[in-house]
């Protein structure tokens, strides 16, 4: 910046009523306001639900997912070998045994799919911070639903419900052979990821175990890390370490595809809006070029004085630039009212069924500030060059001459 | 010698046909010259003049300052025409936005001078033209004859070697020209400012040491 332009911003800074607040600017500046506010705000909440499906995959999944090879289920004695592996590594931070299965839920003539769950350990087990309403220990004969479940059979606490589990391995000519099992609910479960919340019932191991006609043991040990970012590794040793005799998976194997995708949308929904902006760019171009019409005296008598054109150009764009900068942040503090009233309205719910999760919560991140600080300063400023270049080609004699 | 201006061209394509309004002219600009250029009104004297500041470029022919020929569309042509001409319009162009001062430190600022070296400059000139009083005042809170003498401080701020003015008093009533021509004179004769001056006015073009006229595309010594 050469002494002339530091000059002519220091000017502009200084009197902004004359050169900044002007009213050829009112479009220009609600333009960019729109459109970063609305970029802003696809961005938080885009985030928000990034964030909120990830927290959701990890609390209420395994990290690591242990389960047996050869056999249906691991025994008594090789559950507590492998615990004591486990529990000798740094940054675990829970393991439990489980017996778990797919059945079905049944109440007057409706039935529905379930995915039945019994921990050796309840008191440690984690479905306990997202009981909903109910209590959270179960005793012989209670069971826990799922809140979508419970609403789809029309069930809530003190009802019964009836599981059943076809057995596969006694079709006889009378038809299936399937053992049920009634049981009162007196909790319901709701972590926010759909898919559990409409399938998960939690009863008492041994119940669980004699419905699902199962030798005493278990079909899973859950694995929960501090940091479960390392779950692959993890995985990978404590595999080498049970000889390969147990399947280990971490839960990357089935949810990092998830994320990787929601992020990318994220990233498309960006772009897409982005496009909004340059929207608002063809508002800042006309403005500029008003602002040159306006100020071709100026420009003829800076240029008489030997200025450069590209010193004249940039007094320009410092001056439409500081209006642009100002707009973008209104624009920002925008998109973040926006997406707190879209997370405070009750009116649009997510569908769970589609989006796993049923709730829309913005999320504020400082990367995602810049990335649109930066992406609408730079388009827009892109903008405000296109008209200058008109000021290269202008002749001064003309201006001059106009006004004899 | 701070200017030559030899044989130059210059016609206008006006729709299909072509206007010459240049066919020729030569001109030479010493040291210490108060040159006054008179003619006909639309023989040329500010296409001339233009072309002697670089702001036009000739069809043909040659302009050298200080010895060295210039083309008026290169880069340096900004460089001269900051630091070695200074313009005086008929019409005052000065930036409205901006006080008398800033509007005289314009072209210090556009030379690279700090701020306040500027400033200094600036009250100096407005100083000896007499306008210490006007020094924040906005161009449309000055009398035409006060804008003009702004003007005049503006052009001369980077000590130029040449002010070429177009008829700077053409917009201004007889007091306020001849308090003008007065401060032209007192340049010329105190810091032995050169002068190239279009005008229309007799009288004042008596007061120069040389007088041309243009016509039919040339310049003519009357005086
Ligand atoms: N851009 C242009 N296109 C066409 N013709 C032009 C253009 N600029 C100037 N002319 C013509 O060139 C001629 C010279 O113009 P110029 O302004 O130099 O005259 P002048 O002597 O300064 O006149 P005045 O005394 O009225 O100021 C005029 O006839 C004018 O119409
Ligand atoms: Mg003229």
């Amino acid at each position: 910046m050469n002494q002339l332009e530091a000059f002519f911003l220091k000017h502009y800074i200084k009197t902004p009523r004359r050169n900044i607040f002007k009213f050829s600017f009112v479009f220009m500046v609600l333009g960019i306001a729109l459109s970063v506010g609305i970029l802003s705000a696809g961005l938080n909440l885009f985030q928000g639900y990034e964030s909120n499906l990830k927290k959701l995959l990890l609390d209420s999944f395994a990290h690591i997912n242990i389960s047996p090879i050869y056999r249906d289920s691991i025994d008594e004695y090789s559950s507590d070998e492998i615990l004591s592996i486990i529990f000798q590594k740094d940054g675990v931070s829970s393991a439990l045994p489980l017996l778990q299965s797919q059945l079905m839920a049944q109440v007057g003539g409706k039935v529905r799919a379930a995915n039945l769950m019994g921990f050796k350990d309840n008191a440690n087990s984690y479905y306990r911070d997202y009981i909903s309403q109910g209590k959270q220990e179960i005793a012989s004969g209670e069971i826990i639903v799922g809140h979508y479940l419970a609403e789809e059979l029309a069930l809530s606490i003190g009802d019964n419900l009836t599981l059943m589990y076809p057995r596969l391995d006694q079709i006889s000519a009378f038809g299936l052979h399937s053992v049920t099992g009634s049981f009162e609910i007196v909790g319901i479960y709701r972590c926010g990821y759909y898919e559990n919340d409409r399938s998960i019932v939690i009863c008492d191991i041994d119940e669980a175990r004699d419905l699902l006609n199962l030798p005493i043991g278990y079909t899973k040990i859950h694995v929960k890390l501090d940091n479960p970012d390392k779950a692959p590794y993890y995985g990978r040793d404590l595999a080498q370490e049970l000889n390969n005799r147990f399947t280990v998976i971490p839960w990357n194997y089935y949810a990092e595809s998830l994320l990787r995708l929601v992020k990318m949308e994220k990233w498309l929904i960006f772009i897409l809006f982005s496009f909004l902006v340059l929207i608002a760019g063809i508002n800042v171009i006309s403005a500029v070029g008003t602002i040159i019409l306006d100020k071709t005296d100026e420009i003829a008598i800076l240029h008489t004085l030997g200025a450069k054109p590209k010193s004249i150009k940039r007094l320009f764009a410092y001056r439409v630039g500081i209006v642009a900068v100002i707009a973008v942040i209104i624009g920002q503090i925008f998109g973040l009212l926006l997406s707190w009233l879209v997370e405070k309205q009750g009116i649009y719910k997510l569908k769970g069924d589609v989006y796993f999760i049923d709730t829309l919560t913005f999320e504020l991140s400082f990367t995602n500030l810049l990335v649109v600080f930066f992406t609408s300063t730079v388009l827009i400023f892109l903008c405000i060059m296109i008209p200058l270049k008109q000021i290269q080609k202008m002749q001064v004699m003309d201006i001059v001459r106009r006004n004899y | 010698m701070i200017l030559k201006a030899s044989n130059i061209y210059k016609s206008y394509k006006d729709s299909d046909q072509v206007i010459e309004v240049l066919k020729g002219a030569s001109l030479e600009v010493n040291s210490g010259d108060l040159i006054c250029i008179t003619g006909k009104s639309g023989c040329g004297k500010s296409t001339m003049l233009y072309i002697l500041g670089l702001l036009d470029a000739p069809d043909a022919g040659e302009l050298e300052i200080a010895g060295k020929i210039i083309d008026s569309r290169s880069n340096h042509a900004h460089e001269f025409r900051n630091r070695d001409l200074g313009f005086v319009f008929q019409f005052h162009y000065l930036i409205e936005d901006l006080t008398a001062r800033d509007n005289v430190m314009l072209p210090l600022l556009i030379l690279g001078k700090s701020e306040s070296q500027a400033k200094k400059r600036a009250d100096e000139l407005l100083d000896y033209l007499g306008l210490s009083h006007r020094l924040n005042r906005f161009p449309n809170q000055l009398s035409g004859g006060e804008q003009q003498r702004v003007s005049l401080a503006r052009a001369l701020a980077n000590d130029p070697k040449l002010v070429l003015a177009d008829e700077p008093t053409g917009n201004l009533d007889p007091a306020h020209s001849s308090e003008v021509w007065g401060m032209i004179r007192n340049l010329n004769k105190e810091l032995n400012q050169s002068f190239v001056i279009v005008t229309h006015d007799h009288e004042a073009a008596g007061q120069a040491n040389k007088v041309f006229e243009l016509s039919e595309g040339v310049l003519r010594q009357t005086g």
